[in-house]
């Protein structure tokens, strides 16, 4: 068992953090405040190789470990987890393509996404389908050679600026993934939502008015659909889980960093071990989050079943990041109950990992799906 | 529209801090935006407008702002000729420059419309009105920035501050664009001596009441940043 990071990761690490504090944290209430998408930032990530780290390499990207992923994306969302999402929802999408495309979509879908700046959106969730994904109603009607798509899709993270969508739709009843081209006629992207946190992230509606897609834009076969959205999240939930790690460190060094220097008593914070013993908290929580998530990503790395370490992480982590949030707060006493300093934000940002891409109550059931297959536990 | 242009100014403002101040940082108390290049090197700053004794620390890219207390009895200038002062040539300069204005719009219409020859006759008067306002408004800015300083020496103890910076830059640009509006008018080069408009005839004379128009114009971006920086500096943001 081997804890350490090799020096190609610490590397990436590096340079990871470097880009958090000089381009991500700074703007972050920036971009928290107006709403607007990142797109400079985003730009830079691009240029910085920070996008889309998922292409495999004979489609123009570099070969690439899950486990690499969350290390970075960790240090990115400690800067901001809007703007980090807006970097790296591409991967949301890409792997539907990565994991079902024949060679001809992913030549014509993620190889110019290697070449310039563009961006995917995972267009799954629908206004009466979340978690139960099995749920949504979109329609895709077989007319030729080619399908029909009609229905909305909601919360589609980058869905105003992607150039295609991963959209799950129903082909007669059977659910069924298609690569939609953003400028299909028939694609209505709405305003963006405002959510209560993740502000830089670009969030919208689609709405599928009579879009034509090409049949060679069907993702695996009919039905296939669930399984690809499915097991999508078995490579996505590490990284999200990496992210809510984010929010915990970002929390941590806030709450350790007034602590140590803000004095009340006539001693510092620090000292008082109400306030100490949370930070020691913190920490353990934090660490083991991470530990449940770097596992989840090296058993998929390893080409092994991570369904249920991946459950674990993203839920363990998320919990671990909204608490953190509360404490950093807390520890903030009034001044964590401000806008001027960042306290309040990651509260509000860190909620939204308790929810999507699956909530927590859904995290738990994977769990106990698999728990309900096993006779005994190791 | 209204909404577009104060998304632009925002914009180019944003820009311009960017650029001159670098990263900032409000004031966890009043909100005052505060830069933090001025942190000196002990990670300590007093906010100019609340008081508040700042430590100032930078984690993973976050800016944490923490008070540890606040300077209650800040000396404060037995004479405010600095306040008093600057209302002046804030108040007369936009009237000068109305002034010049006027005189322009006058030489283009004057004499397409007969109509208004019983106002251009009066041009000289409009033209000398100017030329008076806009020697106010400059030598007032003297007193003001004279005054100001001392108030930075007194009232701040010569800590540095983004805005005062600001204000003293702008301040010597503002005498500099006064003082060559105020060479430009008073020459009779641009708008003529005798009948206070511009002679359409010369090419000069339309260059030089074209770049006094833009000199003026200049002045008043610079003159309204002052009076909007010095505003903050005491009311906060």
């Amino acid at each position: 068992m081997e804890f350490n990071l090799s020096p190609e990761q610490q590397e990436a690490v590096e340079k990871a953090r470097t880009f958090t504090k000089q381009w991500i944290a700074p703007y972050a209430t920036k971009y928290d405040r107006s709403g607007e998408f990142p797109l400079e930032i985003c730009r830079e990530a691009f240029k910085q190789g920070f996008m889309n780290p998922h292409i495999p390499d004979e489609y123009g990207g570099t070969p690439h470990r899950v486990l690499d992923h969350c290390l970075i994306l960790e240090e990115m969302c400690t800067g901001c987890s809007g703007i980090a999402t807006a970097i790296d929802a591409n991967g949301l999408s890409q792997y539907p393509v990565i994991l079902a495309g024949n060679d001809d979509q992913k030549r014509r879908f993620l190889a110019p996404m290697t070449e310039e700046l563009m961006f995917s959106a995972y267009a799954v969730t629908e206004p009466e389908a979340g978690s139960d994904v099995s749920r949504v109603k979109t329609t895709a009607e077989k007319v030729g050679d080619d399908y029909v798509l009609n229905g909305v899709k909601w919360w589609i993270t980058n869905g105003s600026v992607a150039s295609w969508y991963f959209v799950l739709a129903r082909v007669d009843d059977k659910p069924t993934g298609f690569i939609v081209p953003a400028d299909s006629p028939g694609v209505v992207r709405g305003p963006k939502e405002i959510n209560i946190g993740q502000h830089a992230s670009n969030t919208v509606r689609v709405t599928l008015e009579d879009v034509k897609v090409e049949a060679r834009n069907r993702l695996g076969e009919e039905g296939d659909g669930f399984q690809i959205a499915m097991k999508t999240f078995d490579h996505t939930r590490p990284g999200v889980a990496s992210g809510a790690n984010g929010i915990s460190k970002a929390a941590l060094n806030i709450a350790l960093s007034y602590a140590k220097r803000r004095r009340t008593f006539d001693k510092k914070l620090i000292s008082n071990q109400g306030i100490s013993f949370k930070l020691a908290e913190m920490m353990t929580r934090l660490d083991a989050a991470r530990f449940l998530t770097y596992k989840a990503a090296w058993l998929f790395d390893q080409g092994l079943d991570n369904a249920r370490e991946a459950a674990e992480a993203k839920w363990f982590a998320a919990d671990v990041a909204m608490q953190a949030a509360i404490e950093c707060a807390q520890v903030l006493g009034g001044y964590g109950y401000t806008s001027e300093m960042p306290a309040e934000k990651l509260i509000r940002d860190a909620k939204i990992y308790q929810i999507y891409e699956g909530a927590s109550e859904i995290q738990k059931m994977i769990i106990v799906g698999k728990l309900m297959r096993m006779k005994e536990v190791y | 529209m209204i909404g577009d242009i104060r998304k632009a100014t925002a914009k180019i403002a944003e820009r311009f801090k960017r650029r001159y101040y670098g990263r900032t940082f409000r004031c966890p108390v009043c909100h005052l935006e505060l830069a933090l290049v001025d942190v000196n090197g002990n990670r300590l700053m007093v906010c100019p407008v609340c008081g508040v004794v700042l430590d100032v620390e930078e984690v993973y890219g976050h800016t944490v702002p923490v008070v540890l207390d606040v300077e209650i009895h800040r000396p404060q200038p037995k004479t405010r000729i600095h306040p008093l002062a600057t209302h002046i040539p804030i108040g007369l300069y936009p009237f000068a420059v109305l002034g010049a204005g006027l005189l322009a719009i006058a030489s283009i219409l004057g004499p397409a419309i007969p109509g208004l020859a019983p106002l251009v006759i009066r041009a000289p008067i409009l033209a000398d009105a100017t030329l008076v306002l806009l020697v106010l408004s400059v030598g007032f800015s003297v007193v003001t920035f004279v005054s100001g300083l001392r108030d930075w020496y007194r009232r701040y103890r010569r800590r540095p501050y983004a805005q005062i910076r600001l204000k003293i830059v702008f301040s010597v640009i503002f005498l500099v664009l006064g003082g060559l509006a105020i060479a430009l008018h008073a020459s009779g080069a641009a708008f003529s001596a005798t009948t206070g408009l511009v002679d359409l005839g010369s090419p000069l004379a339309i260059a030089l009441a074209a770049a006094e128009l833009g000199v003026l114009c200049a002045g008043m971006v610079v003159i309204a940043t002052l009076g909007h920086v010095g505003g903050t500096l005491v009311f906060g943001r």
